[in-house]
């Protein structure tokens, strides 16, 4: 390989981007089909209820109703829609605990019937004409009244609604002992934001049966393979039955990673023999998709006076909501957070998972990572402040460095957090803002930071594997045949510069498959960060089998080992004699219609299955601004220091970053996903109501992007987009905790919560 | 309710359609047209994925009826670029990696036209309150705002608009 790179590092224009400025890319939504149906999903008014009866007659007598379906007309199969149970080593901490359509109402909105209609008007109309007779049961909406004896009980098999209890496995070392030889203890209960995921595309689902029996699913699902199994098994299908394809994705931030609509969607169309589409309205979105889990959760942090770490431990309460998908996989994500950032020689953590009447939760970018690290990061600013130390410091003293075990007790191939600070700490000017004067009128300035540690996918607990083939084509150009799922990150276009790299051919001349069962080989599902790590370990390899293929090739025309020949910009030429060579377009024509011996297509697979999962780390500052009258937050500005290893595209990771910094701007200050504590229903159920951050809400960013290549990566890089919600929240809050003194333990920290306890005081 | 004829001109094209009264712009588009690059996000005119020009004017289609639009000149985003000559802001949109899932980037151009035809040299401050009724969810603004005002700079240079 040569030094210069010719496309890696460059700010090449992202995969489908013409099709994204034009309007030609089709996304799950733009489904038509012809004869299609529309699928509409009847939900559950209260929290907890029986169906005693449901009369569908007169909706199934309304004329254009195909089908109407409730729990009768459903694969009595209990599942989980979440991927994990098929390829976690420890399956045995994951939960069935749903139908396609539920038996009993657990939270409002749980799926109760559904119909498929000629269009949407009709569909609505037949949905108001289903009649549920149900049984309203005593409903609990909090965890830990659902903990208490005598609390309703959401699932039979359930006692005191605990789904799970997780003893962390990477707990150490004796943390009595350790808080015991602390001078200073600090314990806080948090109580961390039920963010909503509120990617822009509604949630959406098409399905059709062909003639043949085979069944085709359009689905913005970013775990396809392992989704089609779950469907397959629902439905007593052989996987190879079905075919999955994923369109361009309108955001997912961890949603397409579960089953959502699809398994309804095929219960229609079996019904109705025709294709259907389901949609959902926004309203619908945000009362049946994902969201963070509630962690109750207590931190605790003993250190020193000198700065160190003596001990932390962490018991959260997990408020799961009705169903229990995602929370054992977060919980842990949460605890490796909390335990594993710093040295520290004595950690414990346990969690109860619980369910409670409200909507299932999910898993949210940043998986836990995000709440278990802002909890950390907000004790240490706390602790720092208790002994008199600059956080900095107190950060430096206990700070990880290259060898030392990772969040999941790897050992790390490299460690930029001590530069990240410093690089950081220096850019911002940190010594002379911390030590301003805070009062400006009734302004009060702070400035907080907070550092981050995340992975490059879900190495050790899951099986993960990745295939790529490239071939390539008469003209010198290459077909990438990949499961590179583009959710935004620009997966795809990243495998491409890859691929392109190593061929030695541009970046245009590479031409991506992707997102379709029946075409690319199999995959576990893009999520936490696995992509550009592990796919493009895979595209690496299938790259280098087909250059191995094109030099051999080139070398018997120029009667030359291929050894004594690179490849660069199209041109094959001599190592020691540049001058000499010839085109790659020469040799794939005259490889596919050589009319004097071998013809071949130039082909090579990749397969790749991690043995590690290198953390990309950030250090994150943020400084604000708190009104005193109004309690007002206003974030002045977001220095993100990344280091995910080598950068493929810049454009891309900082948009990454910066995409990362808005959400996590909406969690910590707007972002209320309010439910009625009377009725369990949803109050926050559009964008005016919760409101995600708009241009104007977003804070002066900055990104410095600090290259260290990871050796076990393609070209050096790790994963980006997954950890960009983990720092922003903790540096945030110690912005307001330095600027007034109010520590906040239950985001958002709206206007109203920082004014009643500046009120307090 | 009755379907009755209407007329439509969008994208300079003239079409004929047989719709209700109660059809919406952005279902005239997506449905009937099949013009699917105007997106539905939230239905209700809360996000600005559905922005059209009529007249000129940014509209969000989810929120206006068809018939309201009948003899007017519908621009969606289909209709931006030239043949294959793409509009400036398309171009910056591209070179600036101003888009992610890209399924706010057809309402976000749509509302950047506007603003530049009114507006051809705006601030960063006018841009963002241009763009502020446009929800994104990946992007964070940042390079939206940089594609807009590199738009702004190509087209004071004498780029077709």
């Amino acid at each position: 390989m040569i030094d210069e790179l010719s496309v890696i590092g460059k700010r090449v224009s992202r995969w489908g981007a013409y099709d994204r400025v034009t309007g030609a890319a089709k996304y799950t939504v733009d489904i038509k089909l012809p004869r299609m149906l529309v699928g509409k999903v009847l939900t559950s008014p209260y929290p907890h209820a029986r169906i005693i009866k449901i009369d569908k007659s007169k909706a199934e007598k309304l004329p254009g109703v195909e089908a109407v379906i409730t729990f009768e007309d459903i694969p009595k199969k209990l599942f989980t829609p979440n991927r994990h149970d098929l390829i976690l080593y420890h399956p045995e901490n994951e939960r069935k605990d749903m139908y396609v359509i539920s038996e009993k109402a657990r939270f409002v909105g749980d799926r109760v019937a559904a119909v498929a209609a000629v269009d949407a008007a009709t569909a609505q109309k037949a949905l108001e004409l289903i009649e549920v007779k149900y049984e309203v049961l005593p409903a609990v909406l909090d965890p830990i009244e659902a903990m208490k004896p005598g609390a309703p009980r959401i699932h039979d098999f359930a006692p005191n609604n605990i789904s799970l209890h997780l003893n962390f496995p990477g707990s150490r070392g004796d943390v009595e002992k350790g808080f015991g030889e602390a001078d200073c203890v600090i314990e806080e209960t948090f109580r961390t934001s039920k963010q909503h995921i509120s990617q822009l595309e509604p949630c959406a689902c098409a399905a059709s049966f062909g003639p043949d029996g085979r069944l085709t699913i359009w689905s913005p699902g970013q775990s396809a393979f392992l989704q089609r199994r779950k469907v397959a098994e629902l439905f007593d299908m052989p996987e190879g039955m079905i075919k999955w394809i994923t369109p361009h994705v309108g955001g997912s931030f961890g949603k397409s990673g579960a089953l959502s609509v699809e398994p309804i969607c095929v219960a229609l169309t079996k019904k109705t023999g025709k294709p259907v589409k389901i949609e959902y309205s926004r309203e619908e979105d945000f009362r049946g998709t994902e969201t963070r889990q509630t962690y109750v959760a207590t931190g605790k942090i003993g250190v020193k006076k000198d700065g160190t770490i003596t001990a932390l431990q962490e018991k959260l309460i997990v408020d799961g909501g009705a169903y229990f998908s995602r929370n054992s996989t977060t919980s842990m994500a949460s605890m490796g957070g909390f335990t594993g950032l710093y040295r520290c020689p004595n950690v414990a953590a346990e969690a109860d998972c619980v369910y409670t009447n409200i909507l299932t939760t999910g898993g949210i970018r940043g998986y836990g990572n995000s709440e278990g690290t802002c909890v950390l990061e907000q004790l240490v600013d706390k602790a720092a402040k208790e002994i008199g130390m600059d956080p900095i410091q107190l950060r430096l003293r206990n700070i990880k460095k290259a060898g030392d075990p990772d969040n999941k007790g790897l050992p790390m191939e490299t460690c930029t957090l001590e530069e990240l600070i410093k690089v950081g700490a220096e850019k911002i000017g940190w010594a002379e803002k911390r030590a301003r004067k805070k009062q400006n009128g009734t302004k009060k300035y702070g400035i907080g930071m907070a550092i981050m540690m995340d992975v490059s996918g879900a190495h050790p607990s899951c099986i993960q594997h990745r295939n790529a083939y490239i071939k390539f084509n008469e003209d010198g150009s290459a077909n990438l045949v990949v499961t590179a799922y583009d959710m935004g990150q620009n997966l795809p276009g990243a495998c491409a510069q890859i691929a392109a790299e190593v061929l030695g051919i541009r970046y245009e001349d590479i031409h991506i498959l992707n997102g379709d069962t029946d075409s690319t080989m199999f995959d576990t599902g893009i999520g936490a960060s696995a992509g550009l790590y592990q796919v493009g370990q895979a595209v690496m390899k299938a790259a280098q089998e087909a250059r191995r293929q094109l030099l051999e090739r080139a070398g018997k025309r120029l009667r030359l080992a291929p050894e004594e020949l690179e490849v660069r910009d199209r041109r094959i030429y001599v190592k020691s004699d540049p001058q000499r060579g010839i085109s790659v377009a020469e040799v794939t024509r005259q490889a596919t219609y050589n009319l004097e011996g071998e013809h071949l297509n130039i082909f090579g697979k990749g397969s790749f299955s991690p043995t590690q999962s290198p953390p990309p780390f950030a250090t994150v500052f943020a400084e604000v601004e708190v009104d005193t009258e109004t309690g007002e937050v206003r974030v002045q500005k977001i220095l993100y220091v990344n280091d995910s290893g080598r950068v493929i595209n810049p454009a891309t990771v900082e948009g990454q970053i910066e995409g990362g910094i808005a959400q996590s701007v909406g969690y910590c200050l707007t972002e209320d996903y309010v439910i009625n504590r009377e009725t369990g229903v949803l109050e926050s159920d559009n964008f005016t109501t919760y409101k995600i951050p708009s241009a104007l809400d977003v804070p002066e960013t900055e990104v410095i992007l600090y290259e260290e290549p990871v050796p076990s990566g393609p070209f050096g890089a790790k994963g980006v987009g997954h950890g960009t919600t983990i720092a922003v929240n903790p540096a945030i809050a110690n912005a307001i905790y330095d600027a007034v003194g109010v520590f906040i333990t239950d985001m958002p920290a709206t206007p109203e919560k920082i004014f009643e306890a500046l009120r307090r005081r | 309710m009755k379907k009755e004829v209407a007329y439509f001109k969008v994208n300079g094209r003239s079409y004929e359609v047989i719709l209700t009264p109660e059809t919406t712009l952005s279902e005239l588009l997506r449905e009937h047209l099949d013009l699917t690059g105007t997106k539905r996000a939230c239905g209700v005119g809360e996000c600005g994925s559905c922005t059209v020009l009529v007249d000129g004017i940014p509209t969000l289609a989810c929120s206006t009826l068809a018939i309201a639009v009948r003899g007017k000149e519908v621009l969606t985003i289909e209709g931006l670029a030239k043949g294959t000559q793409l509009h400036p802001l398309q171009q910056a949109f591209i070179d600036s990696g101003a888009i992610q899932c890209g399924f706010c980037t057809s309402g976000m151009i749509m509302m950047a036209k506007a603003l530049l035809d009114k507006n051809p040299n705006p601030s960063r401050q006018e841009v963002k309150e241009g763009l502020g009724g446009n929800l994104c969810r990946c992007t964070g603004y940042v390079k939206i705002i940089d594609a807009v005002m590199a738009a702004a700079e190509a087209m004071g240079k004498g780029a077709d608009r």
